[in-house]
This record gives structure tokens, C-alpha cells and sequence, in this order.
């Protein structure tokens, strides 16, 4: 068995050693919450006798005195103990009104089979969500990271600093010719970097911030929304990029990049010219770059962004669960998981944890998976 | 053209170079901004309300900074020095333990954390304001500090893989003093403050939205009103909702935007708060990671 066999199966032992223990936990928790309701819903034997007789209303203040006196002449001497017993009368009848169970009205109790089922259909929904929101984040995050990297390379100012040179310009030597000349320069740079600050403060919204600054004009129940804002809210995206940035920019510092530059490869980074970059590569890459050295640096910085999903998965869930639970979208998996904290169904809510710790472990396992196979074909 | 990946000699160029200290100066300078435009057209109560909010989610930012610098340089050591003790099995308990708590989204885990808290008021065990924002950076620092910890083992094994700490040994070093002074305080400041900047940025990012999916409902008995008034549970207020939800106005009426800051001023504050705090914080951070070289 090869090395990275073994690290593999490490790997996968250690995640399914963590199933296991988050799985016991979960059930030990589910097993002591269901006793405590037990006890709970079940009044006081002492107090039980008292509850059932049907001479005595005890939400009416008289049959409540004629019941405190006839325990005085009963149990003389023991008023403390008869005002705890009343005490506790009180308390288990107010249980009944502003328990739980009165919140949850008709709605099934605990985790039945058919509350399983129901959540069963919400996790698939969330599962095909988050896998859509995964795949295009992982191809967006890339091209936005590879555009960037290669306007860099290009050496070209950034639209404010254009905006600033071609004012600068106009200023220098004003006149009406350098106005017509410099103008479409100006609106241009800045119209851009006003679009380039809007959309970073979009990126960086949390999607609760976009969903109810959009709330009057589209539908945002509806799950394309939902998966949009997946992609776009909560800085996700620029996170995910900026990470695949780093690593372009970190492949293309080592000493194997000037080594293939001195062997011959194109290292030009302009636009469509023919030892540049195509920009069709911007969609594909694969045959494109053959002959480029940004082939290998592109090669090399894919593969270490592998890893680097599980983090992103993690985070990308958290910002689908806010969706979710801001959104107030009801039958969706994270708005039934608050519903649940607020009818403390712990065991409920507690079984959609472990579906959503499921989820993160599985895209784990995925992502490992994924990165020995690509380890062995690149023989590291 | 630069090759070596480093940055042409351009305004951008000279920009990136400093992008952290720019970004920071915006940063204030677009706060500073906010609150004379608040103060000239937002009204006295809503602007109280606003500049509290701000105070306690800072401070609690704050707190989360520190107590998960804390707790993370204390596990990250204690993991450490158990991996390379003759205690396995306790190592292989902890390690799975700390992955267990990585594949918690971090959301859920603030979510348990606020349900604990608001149980805690219903029960008036706990009272304090204070205490209270204390709670919360105490739940986010859970939260995020598995970050902190990555940081410090990767920290460690780095140096542990250079002759640097053999030879510390054999000048009669104790490893304890080796790990926190030489490696982590004196070796690692910069990477650690790099962490502690993301680390406040996220913890701004959870505090807002766990507030805000608050405001659905978490509980009937312990509503907003008991919890301490912060950045997110100002946006979950009916009159910040409102403001916010006047923003698409400006889709079907453009001419409506003029008045969307004079108007709407205290969500669109609240919102500007957060928002650009993040955008702020993730391009210091990422301006100083680069700017120290800190992959």
C-alpha cells in the first residue's frame, strides 16, 4: 500500500470515528431529552390525585381556598409543605399553557416517523442546493481569481487610478480638445470603479441585507434565489476567489516558473495575442494554455485549492443556513431547525444538526477522496 | 510586466503595497463620514440607538478577538505537546474532538450558544448587559477559534521542521519557553494579528446575522428586548426592515435615491455599518497578508 493510500485511509478512518461520536452523542442526547420530557409531562405522582379529581377546578379562586384550608385541617401544622404542594399544582397546570407542547398546538411531538420523513424531504432540497451553490462556486471563485491575476500581470492600473491619471491629465492642460479626448476615458474608469464598489458591497452583504432590499420587486422564496444568493451573499464568493488568487500568486513566485520561461514558454500575459493568454480561456482552460507557462502555474494552484474546499463547504453552509433562517422560508430545512429551538424539540432540532454535520463530513470525505486521486496522477 | 508575481511600479501597484493601511483609513474615514451624516440628518433617539449598537458589537468583536487568541494558543499548545507526548490515545480523542467541532458549521454552534443564553434570561440567571455581551463573544470565540489553533500548529510544525528549535533545546531552552516566546510571540505576532483581523471580521458577521435570525423568533419568553442592542438586532428592528426594504424602490423609481439617504437613514446606516465593515476588514486582512508575505 503506497503512502498516500495510507494517509487516505487515515483519513477516512478519522472521519468515520468522528460519525461515530457525534452520532453517539446525538443519540444520548435524544434518549435524555426524551426522559426529561417524560418526566416532565408527566405530573407528580403526589400531585396527580389532586389533578384528577373532578371535584375541584383549581383555576377557580374558590374551589383553590376551600382546597388550601381542607389541606390545613388535614395535614395541621405543615404549611409549608401545603403551600409547595399548591405551588406545584400551579406550576404543572401552567406547563400545559405555556409548555412546549402548547406552542406546538397539532404538530406531531418529538422525532416520529413521520416528522423523519418530512425532514427527510427538506434535506434533500438543502443537499441540492448546496451542491449547486459548491459546483458554481468552484468554478466562479477560479475565473474570477484567474481574471484578476492576469490583469495584474498586465501591470494595468485599476479603474480609480485611471480615473485619477485621466482627470490629472485634463487639469494639466485644460482645454476644450483634451475635454473631448479625456472624457470618455473619465466616465468610463469611473462609472466602472463605481460598478466595481457597488458589486464588493454586494458581495460582502449578508444575503439578509440583498434578500429584504429585494424583497418588494422578486420572489425571494424561490430556490434559483435562493441559490444566487448563496453564491453571492455573505462574502462567500470573494473569500473563495481571493483563496485561489493567493495560490496563483504564490505558484507563480516559485523557481520552476523562470525556469520555464528561460526553456522557451510564453509568459506574455496580453490578451489574445499569440504567446498571450486567449480570453477564452477566461471559460476553459484545457488546450488553450498548452504552451503557456501559466498552464503549470494555474495546474499547480488547482490542485492545492482542493484541500482548501472543506473550509469554503463549512462556511458555505453557514451562509445557506442564515439564508435559510433569515429568510423565514418556511419548509426549508434551517427555518424547521428554528422552529424546533423555539418548541424546544431538542431531539428534532438536534437530528437536523447531525444531518447538517453529515453534510460537512461528507463533502469532506468527497474533497479527500478527490485530492489523493489527483495526488497520484501528479505521482507527489 | 512584472513575472516574479510581484506588482508593476504603477498607483495600483504602489497601492497594493500598502492596501492594508489605505484600506484602513477608509475604513475609519467612511465611519467618521457616516456618523457626521447621522448627526446632521438622523434623529437624536435613532442615533443613540445607532452609535450603542455599534459600541456593543465592537466590544463584543473585540472580546471574541481575545478570549479566541486565549483559548486557541492555549489548545493549540496543549494539542501539540499532547501529539508528542506518551499520551496517544488522549491526542487521538482531542484530535478527533477539535475535527468533530470543524464539521460544525459555525452558525449552528452560535445558534446553540444564544438558545443556551436566552433559556439562561428566562430563567434570570443571567441579568447583566454585560454579562450578556460577554456570553456572546464567549459562544463566537468557540465558534471561530479552531482558527487560531490551525494557525499555532502550523506555526509549530513550521518551525519544528528547521534546526531552529533543535538548536534552542540544546542551549538549554525549556520547549514551553521555545513554543510561546520564541516561536509563537516572538515568530508568529504577525501571522497571529492577521488572524485576529479576519477573526473580527467574522465575528461581526456571525454577531449580525445570529441577531438578526433572532428577530424570526428564536423565543416568545426572551425577545430582542432582553438581549443587548447590537449592529444586527438594529437591522431587525421593524423600522431599519423598512428602510431596507426601501431600497428596491430605487429599481422602478431612480429619482427615489436622493432621498433613500435622507429618509431611510437608519437602516441604510446599520446596513453601511456591517457591509462595509466586512468589505473592510477582508481587504486589511488580506492587504497585510500579502503586504508581510504571510502564506
Amino acid at each position: 500500500m503506497s503512502g498516500s493510500q495510507r494517509d487516505l485511509q487515515l483519513k477516512l478512518k478519522s472521519h468515520a470515528a468522528g460519525i461515530l461520536l457525534m452520532g453517539a452523542i446525538f443519540i444520548v442526547v435524544v434518549i435524555a431529552i426524551e426522559q426529561r420530557r417524560d418526566e416532565a409531562e408527566d405530573a407528580d405522582p403526589r400531585i396527580q390525585a389532586y389533578i384528577d379529581a373532578r371535584d375541584i377546578d383549581f383555576a377557580n379562586p374558590v374551589d383553590r381556598m376551600l382546597f388550601r384550608e381542607t389541606l390545613d385541617l388535614f395535614y395541621p401544622g405543615q404549611t409549608k409543605k401545603n403551600d409547595t404542594l399548591l405551588r406545584s399544582i400551579d406550576d404543572f397546570r401552567q406547563r400545559g399553557f405555556r409548555g412546549p407542547a402548547s406552542r406546538t398546538a397539532n404538530l406531531p411531538r418529538g422525532l416520529t416517523w413521520t416528522v423523519t420523513g418530512k425532514l427527510m424531504g427538506m434535506y434533500v432540497q438543502f443537499l441540492v442546493v448546496y451542491g449547486v451553490v459548491l459546483c458554481i462556486l468552484y468554478f466562479a471563485s477560479q475565473r474570477i481569481a484567474i481574471y484578476r491575476f492576469v490583469k495584474m500581470k498586465q501591470g494595468r492600473e485599476s479603474y480609480l487610478a485611471e480615473s485619477v491619471a485621466s482627470l490629472r491629465k485634463f487639469f494639466e492642460n485644460v482645454s476644450t480638445q483634451t475635454l473631448k479626448k479625456e472624457l470618455p476615458t473619465l466616465a468610463s474608469s469611473f462609472g466602472r470603479a463605481i460598478l466595481k464598489g457597488a458589486i464588493l458591497l454586494i458581495c460582502f452583504s449578508p444575503a439578509y441585507v440583498i434578500a429584504y432590499s429585494l424583497k418588494t420587486t422578486l420572489d425571494t422564496s424561490s430556490l434559483v434565489f435562493m441559490i444566487i444568493l448563496g453564491v453571492v451573499s455573505n462574502g462567500v464568493l470573494m473569500h473563495t476567489s481571493n483563496r485561489f488568487f493567493t495560490l496563483l500568486l504564490t505558484e507563480s513566485r516559485k523557481g520552476y516558473v523562470q525556469t520555464a520561461i528561460v526553456k522557451g514558454l510564453f509568459s506574455s500575459y496580453a490578451w489574445d495575442t499569440s504567446n498571450g493568454i486567449p480570453k477564452r480561456s477566461m471559460w476553459r482552460t484545457r488546450g488553450l494554455l498548452s504552451s503557456h507557462v501559466f498552464q503549470h502555474i494555474l495546474s499547480n494552484a488547482r490542485f492545492q485549492f482542493i484541500p482548501t474546499l472543506k473550509e469554503h463547504a463549512s462556511f458555505l453552509i453557514t451562509g445557506l443556513v442564515i439564508i435559510e433562517m433569515a429568510l423565514n422560508i418556511q419548509g426549508h430545512l434551517c427555518y424547521e431547525l428554528l422552529q424546533q429551538i423555539l418548541f424546544r424539540q431538542s431531539d428534532v432540532a438536534g437530528a437536523i444538526v447531525f444531518g447538517i454535520f453529515l453534510v460537512v463530513k461528507g463533502t469532506e470525505i468527497g474533497v479527500d477522496v478527490w485530492y489523493d486521486r489527483e495526488r497520484r496522477k501528479y505521482g507527489y | 510586466m512584472a513575472t516574479d508575481g510581484s506588482v508593476s511600479p504603477t498607483v495600483s501597484g504602489k497601492y497594493y503595497r500598502h492596501k492594508d493601511i489605505v484600506w484602513l483609513t477608509a475604513w475609519i474615514a467612511g465611519m467618521l463620514l457616516l456618523w457626521i451624516w447621522d448627526a446632521l440628518f438622523l434623529n437624536k433617539p435613532a442615533l443613540v440607538r445607532l452609535q450603542t449598537a455599534l459600541v456593543n458589537s465592537a466590544f463584543t468583536g473585540i472580546m471574541v478577538v481575545v478570549l479566541s487568541l486565549l483559548l486557541g494558543w492555549v489548545a493549540g499548545v496543549v494539542l501539540h505537546l499532547l501529539g508528542r507526548s506518551q499520551w496517544k490515545k488522549t491526542f487521538a480523542l482531542a484530535t478527533l474532538s477539535v475535527n468533530a467541532l470543524r464539521s460544525i458549521p459555525q452558525i449552528i454552534v452560535v445558534l446553540i450558544g444564544y438558545a443556551v443564553l436566552t433559556a439562561l434570561l428566562h430563567e434570570e440567571i443571567i441579568r447583566s448587559m454585560f454579562v450578556q455581551l460577554l456570553w456572546i463573544a464567549g459562544v463566537i470565540a468557540l465558534a471561530v477559534v479552531l482558527e487560531v489553533v490551525d494557525t499555532v500548529n502550523e506555526r509549530i510544525e513550521y518551525f519544528r521542521t528547521l534546526d531552529f528549535v533543535d538548536a534552542m533545546l540544546c542551549c538549554g531552552i525549556s520547549e514551553s519557553r521555545i513554543i510561546n516566546v520564541e516561536i509563537l510571540w516572538k515568530n508568529s505576532r504577525s501571522h497571529l494579528l492577521h488572524k485576529m483581523i479576519a477573526i473580527f471580521g467574522i465575528s461581526i458577521f456571525l454577531q449580525s446575522s445570529i441577531d438578526f435570525i433572532i428577530s424570526v423568533g428564536l423565543s416568545t419568553d426572551v425577545s430582542l428586548s432582553n438581549l443587548p442592542l447590537t449592529l444586527g438586532s438594529l437591522l431587525a428592528t421593524l423600522d431599519s426592515k423598512q428602510d431596507i426594504l426601501a431600497i428596491s424602490n430605487i429599481l422602478s423609481n431612480p429619482g427615489y435615491l436622493p432621498r433613500l439617504f435622507i429618509t431611510h437613514l437608519q437602516g441604510l446606516s446599520v446596513a453601511f455599518c456591517i457591509v462595509f465593515t466586512l468589505l473592510c476588514m477582508f481587504n486589511i486582512a488580506n492587504g497585510f497578508q500579502r503586504r508581510l508575505r504571510l502564506t
